[in-house]
């Protein structure tokens, strides 16, 4: 990390914070769909949607 | 996987407790139900952590794209302190709200899959 003015600090630690990626809100709950059951439309991958 | 002890309760969110894999369709019902019940503040708090995090990935682009010392380099951060500012002004609680949206995001989602796989469920039954 680069000693420069309080500043620029300040800004680096701001867009550090202030940009951390952020998913893409969730859809919501479809009813079930009794015809074609197995065209549920959501991937289960959103397990771990977020760094920690 | 269903176990009355927890030895590790410390970090395990309370919708994990509360919200186990699906046997009926009531319970179906009664999942989704919750889930609508909060869905509609997750999707104002993410709407606005969203709006948020564009303007500052936008300011953090324009910064990328200038050489320290300029003076343009030193307009874009004299906006990304506005900004900030701004912001707090706002939105003081911020980042309470990108925390909740956070575990609503997280809780919803599981309400989710746990609503996906009784379906798959179900519909693996029927074949």
């Amino acid at each position: 990390p680069v000693e420069g003015s309080g500043d620029a600090n300040c800004v680096d630690e701001i867009l550090k914070e202030m940009t951390q990626s952020w998913p893409p809100p969730l859809t919501a709950i479809h009813t079930p769909c009794k015809t074609e059951p197995s065209k549920f439309p959501f991937p289960t991958k959103e397990s771990h949607p977020f760094p920690s | 996987v269903q176990s009355t002890e927890f030895s590790s309760t410390i970090e395990m969110p309370d919708y994990i407790v509360k919200y186990t894999a699906l046997v009926s369709m009531d319970q179906r019902q009664s999942y989704k139900n919750d889930f609508n019940a909060e869905y509609d503040e997750y999707r104002l708090l993410h709407a606005r952590v969203e709006s948020i995090t564009r303007r500052f990935t936008l300011l953090d682009g324009q910064c990328r794209k200038l050489t320290p010392g300029t003076k343009e380099y030193q307009k874009v951060q004299d906006d990304v302190l506005k900004e900030y500012k701004k912001m707090k002004q706002h939105s003081p609680s911020y980042h309470e709200e990108k925390q909740r949206c956070e575990y609503l995001h997280n809780k919803l989602a599981h309400i989710k899959r746990l609503i996906s796989e009784f379906d798959q469920r179900r519909a693996q039954a029927w074949c």
